[in-house]
């Protein structure tokens, strides 16, 4: 239960690095690393480079996204930079600009 | 600096300054003191110093085991054990102690001193002061 | 799930400064400062290694850095602060350890003793009239022109009265002075003792010490 949540009128300007999960709702300018997932919630902005073990975006993302297992990039989502994962999903709605590398 | 040491625990003085009365002067000695009139003067004793609400100190030092201050106190507090600042005190100085309480609602200016460690993750600066608490140390 | 409170959860590490408008749990670290206009509570194992900016700021764990509360500051038992405190409101318990300087209330001069409170109800204008030491004669409502008559009729307060009809309108209203004169924040008309330079000490006998009092 113990998660990270940076909420809508919160902005995070560095690094955020966390054992735990983070859901990030607000803006962080930095870098974000979790050893579990990352949702990025509508309506976030992330100017980062993110890592987790799975990440859920539905807000916008600047910077490169690495994880372990899925990055799924949902409806409304905005991404801009470089995308690494065992598996990726691309919905129907999303913005995305960059390289896909699924080769782990 | 009180003067001569309690003979015997057991004999408990008192002493009280009363609402209307004024003291002009140094106090000193053994004993617990309740101030609940005006002191101007330094107050130094071995013994529990309680300053009721309503009451009015001007002193550079103010010394005791504890202090316990509901009314108005201006000067430095030094206590060897736990100093109190209750609800309606307004004091002006710095205070040390083995542990300063301040309730909610008190009007005070002043530093407080308490001598700890910061962990070490938060270090930095806790080093500094470690210089400082060397030199400040009675 | 409610955003309205942000979380660095504690195994989280923040190297940066946290800001914005809403609350704010610090339960991990942040290397940086703080600074949104809603609340701030740094949990037991929380740590903030710079200034803490807030609405309320609650402290359970470590800050270095200061703790600047736009209502209150409240830092609890077992929370240790290098740093100065400042907020109309702060309440310290008994088991936090703070060091640094506190500021709790409106920054104010000193807690006013009574001689300070007379020599401010003086005017100004008239520094005789502070020597005096009898303040009823310039009232509060005090004029100059009350202030000079004073000064030509120090200490009988009738005396005064008289003189101050003729040049202040004013003074029609407090024409009647003994009594009003009476009200203002004139204490006792104490004015300075000799002082007695120690008081006996307490080791000696209780009864000398009543003795002293019914004196």
């Amino acid at each position: 239960m113990a998660s990270t949540v940076i909420g809508a009128g919160i902005t995070i300007e560095g690094e955020i690095t966390t054992d735990e999960d983070v859901v990030v709702a607000g803006t962080v300018r930095g870098k974000v690393t979790a050893k579990e997932a990352v949702t990025i919630e509508p309506g976030a902005v992330v100017e980062a480079d993110v890592a987790g073990s799975s990440l859920a975006i539905a807000g916008s993302l600047t910077g490169n996204v690495t994880a372990v297992e899925r990055v799924d990039l949902q409806s409304g989502s905005r991404v801009i930079g470089n995308v690494k994962a065992a598996r990726v999903t691309i919905a129907d709605g999303a913005q995305f600009k960059g390289n896909v590398d699924m080769d782990v | 600096m009180a003067q001569a040491r309690t003979q015997s625990r057991g004999d408990v003085r008192e002493a009280r300054i009363g609402s209307g009365a004024r003291v002009r002067g140094r106090i000193h000695g053994d004993g617990a003191l309740l101030v609940e009139g005006r002191v101007e003067g330094d107050v130094v004793i071995v013994g529990d110093l309680t300053i009721a609400a309503g009451a009015n100190v001007e002193s550079d030092t103010v010394e005791a085991d504890s202090v316990t201050i509901a009314g108005t106190l201006e000067g430095e507090v030094i206590a060897k054990g736990p100093v109190r600042l209750v609800a309606g005190a307004h004091v002006r100085g710095n205070l040390r102690g083995s542990a300063v309480s301040i309730e909610e609602g008190v009007r005070f200016a002043g530093r407080l001193d308490c001598e700890f460690d910061l962990p070490p993750e938060l270090s930095g600066a806790a080093h500094a002061e470690e210089r400082g608490r060397a030199g400040a140390r009675r | 799930m409610a955003t309205d409170v942000s979380i660095i959860g504690q195994s989280a590490r923040v190297r940066g400064r946290v800001v914005g408008t809403a609350d704010v749990e610090v339960l991990g670290f942040v290397d940086g400062e703080v600074a949104v206009t809603g609340s701030v509570t740094v949990g037991v194992h929380g740590m903030v290694g710079a200034g803490i900016k807030g609405r309320r700021i609650v402290v359970r764990g470590s800050v270095r850095g200061d703790l600047v509360g736009s209502e209150a500051v409240l830092v609890e038992e077992g929370a240790r602060v290098v740093g100065d405190v400042r907020a109309p409101s702060v309440a310290i318990a008994s088991g936090a350890l703070v060091r640094g300087f506190v500021q709790a209330g409106e920054p104010d001069t000193t807690p006013a003793t009574r001689t300070t409170e007379t020599a401010r109800a003086v005017p100004a204008s008239s520094v005789t009239a502070r020597a005096v030491a009898k303040p009823p004669v310039a009232a509060p409502v005090a004029a100059a022109p009350r202030a000079v008559a004073a000064v030509h009729h120090p200490p009988p307060q009738v005396r005064v009265t008289t003189p101050v009809r003729s040049p202040a309108p004013r003074a029609a209203a407090p024409a009647h002075p003994p009594a009003v004169a009476a009200n203002p924040p004139a204490p006792h008309p104490t004015p300075r003792q000799p002082p007695p330079p120690v008081v006996p000490a307490f080791k000696k006998a209780r009864g000398q010490m009543v003795k002293k009092r019914e004196r």
